[in-house]
């Protein structure tokens, strides 16, 4: 079966100092957005707004329009890779996260995971870093499983959560089909 | 100057008689994994206050093939639908709607105003069939009356 690949970057990430640093632009807790009247988390480690959905705070803004649909069927294989730049101290056991799942009003809903455990040396500069998964697509694949997610969290010393996703970046062909373009082209007496 | 061109209704009406047999063509593009057979309907449709109802007695349904395909592929598809009578519970005379859907997906497609149908009796023998169970009414209480009235008279003797 083919390999697919979709490329998610997380951008930079730094360990937090333990000294010093820029403090916060808000305290930690619960705020309301004047725009939607959503109330919403402000967690000043990572410094991102959240929302609460089915019980996981999920930041704002971190799914974004995909650019470029890949098409997937049964036995296909999706590898997918993050990248950011790092800089600072040495990080063991950081947890690169991916997820294949359905993105709607409720959040993610997760339908296929994995993850990888990351070491990343020191670097003094902001420096690329890359990790990639590899999903095989399953015979019970959902055509609404179109959306994907990456994230990077914990380790010593604890990288703090970044989330990267994208909405409708899978073309699923599974068992139901999908079908598009659907008319009436003509009727008559027979 | 104005240069306006009308688009043209997809469909036109056409006019059918009651039991005519009506072939729907659809066309679409699709993608599955394996190859499947999904099932195509259509049918009348009339709209009132409450929504839009299928004929139900009138909807026909055909099973159509699909080989597995990953790229969007075209397809064609007949369904025929007959036009049963009113008096078999079926279509009055009137003007219908065409829905057209595939079971089990989203692909649904629809024109209001596109099946005429006449053929149906109407005039009076429409008014003798709805008078017909209060004729028999009335003949029964005929036949009974005289009973009653023969049985009370016995009675009194």
């Amino acid at each position: 079966m083919e390999l697919k690949t979709l490329a998610l970057d997380l951008g930079v990430l730094e360990v937090p100092h333990r000294n010093g640093g820029d403090p916060p632009e808000y305290a930690a807790g619960w705020y309301i957005d004047p725009q939607t009247g959503m109330r919403i988390f402000y967690d000043p480690n990572t410094q991102k707004f959240y929302t609460m959905a089915g019980g996981v705070y999920i930041p704002l803004g971190y799914m974004n329009p995909a650019p470029k649909q890949v098409t997937l069927a049964i036995g296909d294989r999706l590898k997918i890779t993050m990248s950011f730049k790092y800089s600072g101290p040495a990080i063991t056991g950081a947890t690169c996260y991916y997820s294949v799942g359905v993105y709607g009003t409720f959040g993610f809903d997760e339908k296929l995971v994995g993850q990888n455990s990351k070491s990343i040396p020191q670097y003094t500069t902001p420096t690329e870093v890359t990790d990639s998964y590899t999903f095989t697509i399953p015979t019970n694949v959902g055509t609404d499983w179109d959306d994907i997610y990456c994230k990077i969290y914990g380790g010593s010393p604890g990288v703090p959560q970044n989330l990267f996703g994208y909405e409708n970046a899978l073309v699923i062909v599974g068992i139901q089909p999908t079908i598009t373009e659907f008319k009436i082209a003509d009727f008559a007496k027979v | 100057m104005l240069d306006i061109v009308l688009a043209p209704l997809a469909l036109e009406p056409k006019t059918f008689n009651v039991g005519d047999k009506v072939r729907v063509s659809v066309s679409f593009k699709y993608v599955v994994g394996v190859n499947t057979t999904v099932k195509l309907y259509a049918g009348p449709y009339y709209t009132n206050i409450f929504g839009k109802h299928m004929v139900t007695s009138c909807v026909g349904e055909a099973d159509v093939s699909l080989i597995a395909a990953s790229t969007p592929t075209e397809q064609t598809a007949t369904v025929d639908c007959i036009l049963i009578p009113k008096a078999n519970g079926g279509i009055d005379n009137g003007t219908y709607g065409l829905r057209v859907w595939i079971e089990g997906t989203k692909a649904v497609a629809e024109q209001d105003n596109i099946i005429i149908v006449s053929g149906n009796p109407g005039g009076v023998t429409d008014m003798f069939s709805a008078m017909m169970p209060m004729l028999m009414m009335l003949m029964m209480i005929g036949m009974l009356m005289p009973m009653i009235q023969g049985m009370s008279e016995g009675t009194e003797e």
